[in-house]
């Protein structure tokens, strides 16, 4: 047949899926155990997560072994063996101030309240190729990064950005009552104008490189809707989970996941805006993704700003998703020749229309 | 501020407005005695509001046009998009004879019930050409947009009246599948004016219609609007800065200043013999 | 702590009949009778992650699944063509997890799903088709803006669309939409028919069958009853065109009245794009 790349049933199908698994899985290589890609490609493992908007390592590291390191891959295993689960129970309202910091930076202020924690990040490390391989025992817990002598129970209270704003009265208050029950992107399409809490889901599950793709763009880009911000707030850290206790009604922690937030400070200077405030955007994601989560939080304070103005809104919510975007691109390579012989039935209708029309009427 | 439903219109009155106002912030009975033309301002110096219409009230018949004229800011197209309803207005009533026989005020319909008295109750011509027009589309698409959205589903019919229209604009026939992008701007207006006659509207709002014309343009574009009124039995609202358009187009009108009418008269008369020191000081200018 | 999860969750299930949670499935039921109602009409619904890509089918995927029974047959076509790899990926994915039989036969199926074709078979209120659908938007080419095309819909507001074929006349002399052409359905809404071919268009025009569309990427289900209206927009001095074969053939069967597909440069380069209809028709 003329189209065997994409006709050829059953067997051509398995042909392709053992070619991937054989010469996956029975690569001379010693085999990859998940803890080996939880334990060492920790911010991959966190990125799918966050993509997938769900929290399980383990799960998180077979989508990738199986995707062979494929993230989008990764994510759609996810996400697709998520639809083939009930909805059991909704957790609690989290505080993100109950989180349990592994990193603090504070961009603002020289001093913020509470310390400024580097943590685990290379952010000061020169970027040098390393080409040997060290093993070695760990020598500091998790959550340090301040000197090892200090306990973590040491640590002070952090005291938020924006509430040292607030209490200098420099910070527009819009907090409100109206949308207190979040906007389940995973049950109902967000569609412009969208309550903040469907984009700041949408923004927290959205492609890594497409939110900071959009976010360039913003900065670089024809569109221009967005000032760079000065950060308040990254945090990294472990939080909760709460639900309550179907039978005593109590609730219950059940587990942590790791979130990255990040507080935006916006110098707000429209026209109808209040020149002696500042306003906050936020963001918030699974894992550790800072740029992602920065790129969120600018992007919201963006959004909130823009009111409709423009169609920022529209991009952030229906572009940034990466099954979608990445799904409809490969859906290209699907067999088009039905389309496409419609396509040269009226380009051959349009030739015949301008010979026809050719003697009487001369069109430029 | 609602209307009762009543016949309030008169028989001669295609466009009955009553204490039409726009503001801009909030506004109290303060904010509107701090404004107008003895404080030289539409702005409220407390509360930063803006009074920019307050209390219009005229009446237009059929085969009339009124003008509306007054600097920039004077609250003229303010109140012309309001009747349109291109700006919601903030108080006050607009009864169409050709809407109801003039019993609602239309200022308390749906967005989507105003947007269908456009169709082919209420045309209007923007000074910019690209409000009016789509300038990516043909000078018969253009026309064409009116005619569909009133459920014209023949082709050649389409077409046929569309020359009709651009022959009677004076817009050269073979440009009619030209895109409206590629026109000057003396024709891009023609093909607006062609675009607001498409249903035979009995109303028609002209929002500084010649200004940023060449003069001789201008000229022969003032000729073909008050050719077609003079034609048609159109009720017509002329909003302008400049009094040789008032004068040329309009029997009577109003003028503004800071968000107020100072001044209602006959044309001819204001021209003549103008009350107010505002409209004074506009007839010198105009006259100098 | 996770001893407590599994005692909410309860034992633990292997994966559900037809894949998707009852849950979902219901949800997705709701949205098709609301689609049903409202002839033509786009309905947000929940759109799920599958196992095939947003822009592979997922979107019928959902649909066939949330409304396969136990009873059902189902026949999957991509193209026309039976054998199509993601028709076959698709089919595998709803038989193996249902157990349901699968055809190739349009008269033994009860569920059609295809993309971008409508079986050459004259189908009845037996059947159900569904229909992948990768932009549901019918009026994206002249309008992006979201809340615009919303309010458009809403107010039947839909003379942009009649400008823009007016313009492709008076551009091209014909109207050159190729494929998906929009469909006024019962005078109400204006839809788009997937890219089916100019070809099938008619066939949904008082059709005896429900036809059902999906599409999973944006989120979308719609719907066309039995007996409905489903009008092509045109100009009534304009008729509407189906793609003009100009006498070709089946190189394998002969036949002239069946949707061809083209096979470049060869000398008999015609073939029927419903390839089980053209089987079934060598073999008679």
């Amino acid at each position: 047949m003329g189209y065997a790349a994409a006709r050829g049933g059953l067997a051509a199908i398995e042909f392709a899926e053992n070619l991937v698994q054989e010469l996956r899985d029975g690569h001379p290589s010693s085999p990859l155990e998940t803890d080996q890609v939880t334990g060492r490609l920790r911010l991959l493992v966190d990125r799918v997560m966050g993509e997938a908007g769900l929290w399980a390592p383990e799960l998180a590291a077979q989508a990738l072994r199986q995707a062979e390191g494929d993230v989008i891959e990764a994510v759609h295993l996810l996400r697709a063996f998520k639809s083939t689960l009930p909805r059991i129970g909704i957790s609690e309202v989290v505080d993100a101030d109950d989180m349990i910091p592994e990193r603090r930076i504070v961009p603002a202020f020289r001093e913020p309240g509470g310390p400024q924690i580097l943590g685990r990040s290379t952010d000061y490390t020169a970027r040098m190729l390393s080409t040997t391989r060290r093993e070695t025992k760990p020598k500091v817990q998790p959550a340090s990064g301040t000197p090892a002598d200090e306990p973590l129970d040491v640590i002070p209270p952090m005291q938020r950005m924006s509430d040292v704003l607030r209490d200098m009265q420099l910070l527009v208050d819009r907090r409100r009552t109206d949308d207190s029950e979040p906007f389940d992107i995973t049950r109902m399409p967000a569609k412009p104008p969208a309550p903040r809490s469907a984009r700041l889901s949408t923004m927290a599950r959205a492609e890594t490189g497409a939110l900071v793709g959009q976010w360039y763009r913003n900065i670089l880009g024809p569109d221009g809707y967005l000032h760079e911000v000065t950060l308040g707030e990254v945090r990294h850290g472990a939080m909760p989970i709460t639900v309550t206790h179907p039978v005593t009604r109590n609730p219950v922690k059940i587990g942590e996941y790791r979130v990255t937030e990040v507080e935006a400070i916006e110098d707000l200077d429209g026209i109808d805006e209040d020149r002696a405030l500042f306003d906050i955007g936020y963001g918030l994601c699974f894992g550790q993704n800072e740029r992602k989560a920065i790129a969120m939080a600018n992007l919201d304070i963006a959004c909130h700003r823009d009111d409709q103005r423009s169609e920022l809104e529209q991009s952030i919510l229906m572009t940034t998703d990466g099954l979608d975007s990445s799904g409809f691109l490969e859906h290209l390579k699907l067999p088009h020749y039905v389309t496409f012989r419609s396509m040269i039935e009226r380009k051959i209708a349009v030739r015949q229309a301008r010979l026809q029309s050719a003697p009487t009427e001369s069109k430029p | 501020m609602t209307m009762t439903k009543s016949p309030i219109i008169t028989p001669q009155a295609a466009i009955r407005v009553r204490g039409l106002s726009k503001f801009f912030g909030p506004i109290d009975e303060g904010a509107i005695a701090r404004t107008g033309p003895e404080f030289g301002t539409a702005r409220d110096p407390l509360s930063g509001s803006i009074v920019a219409a307050w209390d219009v009230n005229f009446d237009v018949a059929a085969g009339e046009a009124l003008g509306i004229v007054g600097e920039s800011g004077s609250g003229k197209s303010t109140v012309l998009r309001c009747i349109a309803g291109d700006q919601p207005s903030s108080a006050g009533s607009v009864h169409l004879m050709c809407h109801d026989e003039g019993r609602t005020n239309v200022l308390d319909l749906s967005p989507a019930a105003r947007r269908k008295l456009r169709i082919d109750q209420l045309s209007v011509v923007y000074q910019d050409p690209a409000e009016g027009l789509s300038l990516g589309v043909t000078a018969g698409g253009n026309i064409a947009d009116p005619l569909t959205a009133a459920g014209w589903r023949n082709f050649e019919a389409i077409r046929v009246r569309a020359r009709d229209l651009l022959d009677r604009t004076e817009v050269p026939l073979d440009r009619m599948d030209d895109i409206v992008r590629n026109f000057s701007g003396g024709m891009r207006q023609r093909v607006q004016i062609a675009r607001a006659l498409a249903n035979n509207p009995p109303i028609v709002l002209l929002d500084e219609p010649t200004t940023g014309l060449d003069a001789s343009i201008a000229s022969g574009v003032l000729d073909l609007i008050r050719g077609l009124l003079e034609e048609l039995d159109l009720a017509v609202v002329v909003v302008s800065h400049d009094f040789g358009v008032i004068e040329m187009l309009t029997q009577r009108c109003i003028v503004m200043q800071h968000g107020r009418v100072v001044e209602d008269a006959l044309t001819d008369q204001l021209l003549e013999d103008p009350q107010h020191p505002y409209s004074q000081k506009l007839v010198t200018a105009a006259r100098s | 702590m996770s001893s407590t999860v599994d005692e909410i969750a309860g034992p633990p299930q292997s994966v559900p009949f037809a894949l998707l949670d009852e849950e979902s499935k219901r949800e997705i039921r709701r949205a098709l009778l609301q689609a049903v109602c409202i002839p033509g009409f786009q309905v947000p619904f929940g759109s799920r992650e599958m196992p095939v890509a947003r822009g592979w089918g997922s979107g019928g995927l959902q649909i066939s699944l949330a409304i396969v029974g136990v009873n059902d047959t189902i026949k999957v076509i991509d193209q026309g063509d039976d054998e199509g790899v993601n028709a076959v990926n698709l089919r595998r994915l709803i038989t193996s997890s249902t157990g349901i039989e699968e055809t190739s036969e349009t008269d033994e199926a009860t569920i059609v799903q295809s993309r971008h074709r409508i079986p050459e078979d004259a189908m009845t209120s037996d059947h159900i088709l569904v229909l992948q659908v990768p932009v549901p938007e019918p009026l994206r080419g002249i309008e992006r803006n979201m809340k615009e095309l919303e309010r458009m819909h809403a107010e039947g507001d839909y003379s942009k669309m009649w400008v823009s074929l007016y313009e492709d006349k008076v551009r091209n002399g014909v109207i050159t939409q190729t494929t998906g052409y929009p469909c006024l359905v019962a005078q109400r809404y204006v839809m788009a028919t997937t890219p089916i071919p100019r070809w099938d268009i008619p066939r949904l025009h008082q059709a005896e069958f429900l036809t059902l569309f999906g599409a999973g990427r944006e989120k979308r289900v719609y719907a066309i009853p039995p007996f409905t209206d489903v009008e092509p927009l045109t100009f009534e001095d304009v008729p509407f065109e189906v793609e003009a074969s100009n006498g070709a053939k089946c190189r394998l069967c002969g036949s002239e009245e069946t949707f061809l597909v083209e096979t470049p440069g060869s000398e008999s380069r015609w073939s029927c794009s419903d390839t089980a209809w053209c089987r079934r028709k060598r073999t008679k």
